[in-house]
């Protein structure tokens, strides 16, 4: 751990922007905390889309994106975060109709070298989805 | 995507921002902040009505304005004008300067050349400027107009004042004129009846004549107390001065009748004393 | 409440309501003279924002003020011809229209079009809890939502205006021409006559100011609403007629500074 590292939250209580595309909302994180020109924001943005196979989403909207596209676009704009410790609030509140933590684990696995380090935060009634991760 | 949001918006900026600056260069450029400008200086006794920044008009075209107003060791005003070079050509040795100060709109200085191919004015000759004054014109004249107008005005109140008073003076002396003509008419047919009889009729003894002068005797009695009433009515309206006229009028009227009813008296009376004139005549 | 408590509520409430106007004003002016405002995320939302107000609506704004414009100078030279007093022709034009007559225009336009909807949207944002996420990912709300809307205010209604007036003095030229044969050095003349600097600097300013107060008010009315979706709406049309007072103090004052 460094010193400056920052929590990037991804939670049900923090919507994307909803009057800006999904790129943007990603971008957007690197264009502020960095001054990055739009450009290399943007081919950033689609890059890391195109990691979690979400590239045909960038230029839509918060409200016509499925729970677990919703959830990508909010994970990939935490870990645009420099040195981000990742932090889930509550997952299964974005995707409720899962049942097993597995496909958030696997997202995680695909961008592993965007963040240095991720808390899931649920509560205890909800053991038994996480399996072996809460043994 | 063809063009970008990006060029779209710095093309609007630029465009419109070159539109803007290009409109205020050319009235930067067209009043002449850019060109060399000439100084002429010009004089007038009095420094009444001249302001700087006023304009300096040819044919009814700026050409310049006031540069600055100074007052010299002799008294003189000295109205510095500056003149743009294009326009320069219409300022000749020959022209004259006239301080236009119209009743409406701004006053000018207005630049005549009559002889457009004579020398340039040299910038040290100061020619005097004239000045036409719609303003001071009019204001001096308007003084004794307005006393002109208070006293009409006055007049016309006191006049108006009798007039619409129905007890008033003048409606009293109106409806008493009205009567005595009335009764005069019915007089005078009664004494054109009496023409017509015989003589005998008329000069007998117990005739119609000696009753005839009676009643016009009345007559000119009544007469003279209606003359009192107008007299009367003349000291009232005396201050009424160009109204009064019409009761002058009135009066000499009434005094014609007057005379002539008196007339027909001693008409009468000669004709009866003499008994020789076997016609006569009314007025 | 007595007839006086009433009075003196209002009058609370309406000072209460101007100093948070000009409060909120001076710190967003502030924002606005800070370089690192700035950011590219900003200027991309500045982007946009220019892009709504001004660009998006740029041919229909043109072709009214064609018209319009064309129509206005028949009518006012018509009338002024009537009259006698056709050498006024050039004050009505640029005293009239150009100083007063573009910018009010204008400011009506960017307000309707676009102060309403800055309105709406920070209102829904605020409701959805979209502020708050830009707060949590360390996101100035003031840098990057509001002090690009506010410059865009300013930028545009100044552009739009002066474009307004240069296309209605063009348009004049034509219209004068054909209808009522005026050629076109006499047109310019009378208008170069007329128009004065301190008048046309005076308009900007009038114009700059309009601008920063059509989106100054309805961000910070929208900012307002609560997290309820019913206070969308009185976010907004509160925010609406704060705006359209505004406009007419301003436009008050504007024209009381005329006077000396």
């Amino acid at each position: 751990m460094t010193h400056n590292v920052q929590a990037a939250t991804v939670s049900v209580d923090l919507p994307l922007i909803s009057n800006q595309e999904v790129w943007m909302n990603i971008s957007l994180i690197k264009q502020y905390h960095e001054n990055m020109p739009l450009a290399q924001a943007h081919d950033i943005a689609i890059a890391a889309l195109q990691r979690l196979g979400l590239e045909h989403i960038a230029f839509k909207r918060n409200p016509s994106l499925n729970n677990e596209e919703r959830f990508g676009v909010m994970l990939l704009r935490a870990v645009m975060v420099r040195d981000a410790i990742v932090i889930i609030d509550r997952p299964f509140k974005i995707i409720p109709h899962l049942n097993k933590i597995n496909f958030f684990l696997d997202t995680l696995k695909k961008i592993e070298d965007f963040y240095i380090n991720c808390h899931i935060y649920d509560y205890k009634w909800m053991e038994e989805r996480y399996g072996e991760l809460c043994p | 995507m063809s063009i970008s949001r990006e060029f779209k918006v710095g093309l609007f900026i630029v465009l419109t921002t070159i539109v803007i600056l290009l409109s205020l260069l050319y009235l930067a450029y067209e009043k002449g902040f850019f060109e060399k400008v000439f100084t002429f200086t010009l004089s007038s006794k009095s420094g009444d009505g001249f302001t700087e920044g006023m304009p300096v008009v040819f044919s009814g075209f700026n050409i310049g304005k006031v540069h600055a107003l100074e007052l010299n060791d002799k008294g003189i005003v000295l109205i510095r004008i500056k003149i743009p070079e294009r326009h320069v050509k219409w300022v000749k040795q020959d022209s004259s300067f006239i301080l236009y100060r119209p009743l409406i709109g701004a006053s000018r200085i207005i630049v005549t050349t009559t002889n457009l191919h004579s020398p340039q004015l040299p910038e040290r000759k100061i020619p005097e400027v004239d000045i036409v004054n719609d303003i001071n014109d009019v204001i001096t004249k308007v003084p004794p107009l307005i006393e002109k107008i208070t006293l009409i005005a006055s007049n016309l109140e006191t006049l108006s004042n009798n007039l619409a008073n129905p007890k008033g003076d003048f409606n009293r002396v109106l409806s008493n004129v009205a009567k005595v003509t009335e009764n005069l008419d019915n007089i005078l047919k009664k004494v054109d009846k009496i023409a017509d009889k015989t003589d005998a009729q008329l000069f007998g003894k117990d005739g119609t004549l000696p009753q005839v002068n009676n009643i016009l005797k009345d007559i000119v009695g009544k007469l003279e107390k209606l003359n009192t009433t107008v007299d009367n009515i003349n000291k009232i309206s005396q201050e009424a001065s160009e109204g009064v006229k019409d009761f002058h009028i009135l009066r000499s009227d009434i005094d014609d009748t007057v005379n002539a009813v008196n007339d027909v008296v001693n008409r009468l009376d000669d004709l009866i004393s003499s008994k020789k004139e076997p016609e006569f005549k009314v007025p | 409440m007595s007839f006086i408590e009433k009075i003196g509520y209002f009058a609370i409430s309406l000072a209460k309501s101007f100093t948070d106007i000009f409060f909120f004003a001076g710190i967003i002016l502030r924002r606005m003279l800070r370089r690192k405002t700035y950011s590219s995320a900003m200027r991309t939302v500045l982007v946009n924002q220019i892009y709504f107000t001004s660009v998006q609506i740029l041919p229909v704004f043109l072709v009214v003020s064609i018209i319009f414009g064309s129509l206005l100078i028949g009518i006012v030279f018509q009338l002024l011809k009537g009259l006698g007093l056709t050498e006024f022709f050039g004050n009505v034009l640029m005293g009239l229209i150009v100083t007063e007559l573009s910018p009010f225009f204008t400011v009506l336009l960017i307000t309707l079009r676009s102060g309403s909807a800055i309105n709406t949207e920070i209102a829904v944002m605020k409701v959805n809890g979209e502020i708050k996420t830009l707060e949590t990912f360390r996101i100035d709300v003031i840098d990057y939502l509001l002090v690009p809307r506010v410059i865009n205010g300013v930028a545009s209604l100044v552009l739009l205006s002066s474009l307004f007036s240069v296309v209605l003095m063009f348009s004049g030229i034509l219209f004068s021409n054909i209808i009522f044969g005026i050629g076109i050095d006499a047109y310019t003349n009378i208008l170069l006559n007329s128009a004065n600097f301190s008048d046309i600097v005076i308009a900007l300013l009038k114009c700059a100011i309009f601008g920063f107060f059509a989106t100054v008010i309805p961000i910070r009315s929208g900012l307002s609403a609560s997290n309820e979706l019913t206070s969308i709406p009185i976010a907004v049309s509160g925010g609406m007629v704060n705006v359209f007072t505004a406009i007419m103090i301003i436009e008050v004052l504007s024209l009381i500074t005329k006077l000396f």
